[in-house]
């Protein structure tokens, strides 16, 4: 399946050149859009160097934005994490638990997070707080979802030679369902990584603190948008990206950690 | 009778099982087997053979009649009981020797008689050498060795093997089957065999139970006359083939039953 490509080197060059060769493609293709825009269009896009200056001279605003974002989007996703995991335990336990509960963990998904914005921060006032439960709401659904998946679809021959031994439920659970659980559960915190950034960005914009002036990443983005600073706001959007980008490599190195040894979506070998 | 009930470890007596409101799997089976029996369940599929094992293992109830496994009710007897699945069923996530360890583990063994009744258990099983290897790098006969090397780790009096070899190839699986006897040579269990290959329920039975399908009923009882230890040589005798043939023939009528 896999066609070694050590044996042909100029191959190889090949696939590390094509990426860049796009990526090159792409900014030649959006100087030349710039270019084309008549001069009072021309704030719409600005060039790609407009966007480096302003990354660099907003840079200290957007790193403190970037931190302020991350620690928010971080709290939410380890509080996504812990919550999911327990509450996959529970809907484990029985197919009538699951249909008890199920519903109502549909219905806390389908709600629109910008109408509950206001009641979250009457709740839990403005700020990280909020940021934290926005991250939470938008990342929690498809974590319990996996991790659910994951605990009642083991093996039913393993299920059979546990009980053959007598295993407790507890047994059960820690040595046989849970490390069953694990590639659905890392498959959860994979969708959840990529929407812990995006959450606690929507969480910034819609209650971020704006009391202090110290908001993160959704904060900066009214401000520049009121300004209409639009290199700053596509620099804002890039960092937004590295964010989002650091969190799903940091998923994936835990994932990797986790599985590599035993798992077959990180073999390479067919032995 | 009463003398055979003596010796029987194993004694089903008029034994009916049927899901909830299904239909009926198994008809009023009943059969003993002595300590040291290598006893094979062979017949078409949905006769019930796999069934059967379930229920000596205590796994399912039956509906009506009796078991008794040592003396005892099949789910007080699990401790003297072994399972081999038609699929090795491993956890992925740990190595050969750590799955080797886990009946005991689950029976709460004290550690270091844990790790020496493993390593004895792999050793037999031949596979000493790939101890800390994950079941996704072995072959489909390698993982097989580990589920029986499993099973054998709590030393049952009793082995249940549902097809364990149907999944492998011939070669690996005639292999295997002798493997299977050489380890029954050094530790006597009783064994319950399923297959659906007649060659291999001659090759290890000392008798074979014939089964007919909907419901599950027995049909007959062969016994196999040729002398332990077999080798690969057994299966060139002229007894070996003429008892193939023969136990061929009564499946086809077992099979021509069930078109009618």
């Amino acid at each position: 399946m896999n066609t070694k490509s050590k044996g042909r080197p100029m191959a190889q060059v090949i696939g590390y050149l094509m990426p860049v060769a796009t990526g090159v493609g792409m900014i030649l293709a959006w100087y030349g859009i710039c270019f084309g825009l008549t001069p009072d269009q021309r704030f719409l896009l600005p060039p790609p160097h407009e966007v480096l200056r302003a990354f660099i001279d907003k840079g200290p605003a957007l790193w403190d934005a970037a931190l302020a974002t991350g620690g928010g989007a971080i709290m939410g996703f380890v509080l996504a994490v812990a919550l999911s995991f327990s509450i996959a335990l529970f809907l484990s336990l029985s197919r009538l638990v699951r249909a008890s509960f199920y519903p109502y963990l549909m219905i806390l998904q389908m709600t629109p997070i910008i109408v509950i914005a206001p009641i979250l921060i009457l709740w839990v006032g403005p700020g990280l707080k909020s940021v934290t439960v926005i991250t939470f709401l938008i990342c929690f659904f498809p974590m319990v979802v996996n991790t659910t998946q994951g605990l009642i679809s083991t093996d039913s021959n393993l299920v059979d030679l546990f009980r053959m031994c007598k295993a407790t439920k507890r047994q059960e659970i820690l040595f046989l369902r849970v490390p069953a659980a694990m590639p659905y559960f890392f498959t959860g915190l994979r969708i959840g990584a990529t929407l812990a950034p995006i959450g606690a960005i929507v969480g910034d914009y819609i209650a971020g603190n704006s009391a202090n002036g110290k908001g993160g990443l959704g904060f900066l983005t009214i401000i520049y948008s009121s300004q209409f600073q639009m290199g700053a706001l596509f620099a804002t959007a890039a960092v937004g990206c590295l964010l989002g980008f650091v969190f799903v490599v940091t998923v994936m190195a835990l994932s990797w950690l986790a599985l590599h040894k035993w798992h077959d979506s990180f073999s390479r070998s067919d032995t | 009778m009463t003398q055979e009930a003596q010796t029987a470890i194993v004694e089903l007596k008029d034994v009916d099982k049927r899901y909830g409101d299904g239909p009926l799997i198994l008809d009023k089976i009943s059969f003993s087997a002595a300590r040291g029996e290598f006893v094979t369940l062979i017949g078409p599929s949905g006769c019930g053979k796999s069934t059967i094992l379930k229920l000596i293992s205590g796994l399912n109830p039956i509906t009506s009649g009796r078991i008794v496994v040592d003396g005892l009710e099949p789910s007080k007897a699990v401790e003297k009981l072994a399972f081999v699945f038609q699929e090795p069923t491993l956890l992925p996530w740990l190595d050969v020797i750590r799955n080797v360890e886990v009946p005991l583990r689950l029976h709460h063994t004290d550690p270091s008689t844990r790790s020496e009744l493993a390593k004895r258990s792999l050793e037999l099983v031949r596979l000493s050498d790939r101890a800390h290897y994950y079941p996704r790098q072995l072959s489909g006969g390698q993982k097989m060795r580990v589920s029986i090397a499993r099973a054998l780790s709590v030393s049952p009096r009793i082995l249940l093997l549902d097809e364990p070899f149907g999944a492998l190839d011939e070669m690996t699986r005639d292999h295997l089957n002798e493997e299977l006897l050489a380890i029954r040579q050094q530790l006597a269990w009783t064994a319950f065999f399923v297959t659906h290959s007649v060659a291999e329920a001659v090759f290890l039975s000392s008798r074979i139970l014939v089964l007919s399908a909907n419901p599950g009923r027995l049909h007959s009882e062969l016994r196999v006359d040729l002398p332990y230890p077999r080798t690969a040589e057994t299966r060139e005798s002229t007894e070996y083939q003429k008892l193939v043939a023969h136990v061929t023939h009564v499946l086809r009528s077992v099979e021509n039953l069930k078109a009618t």
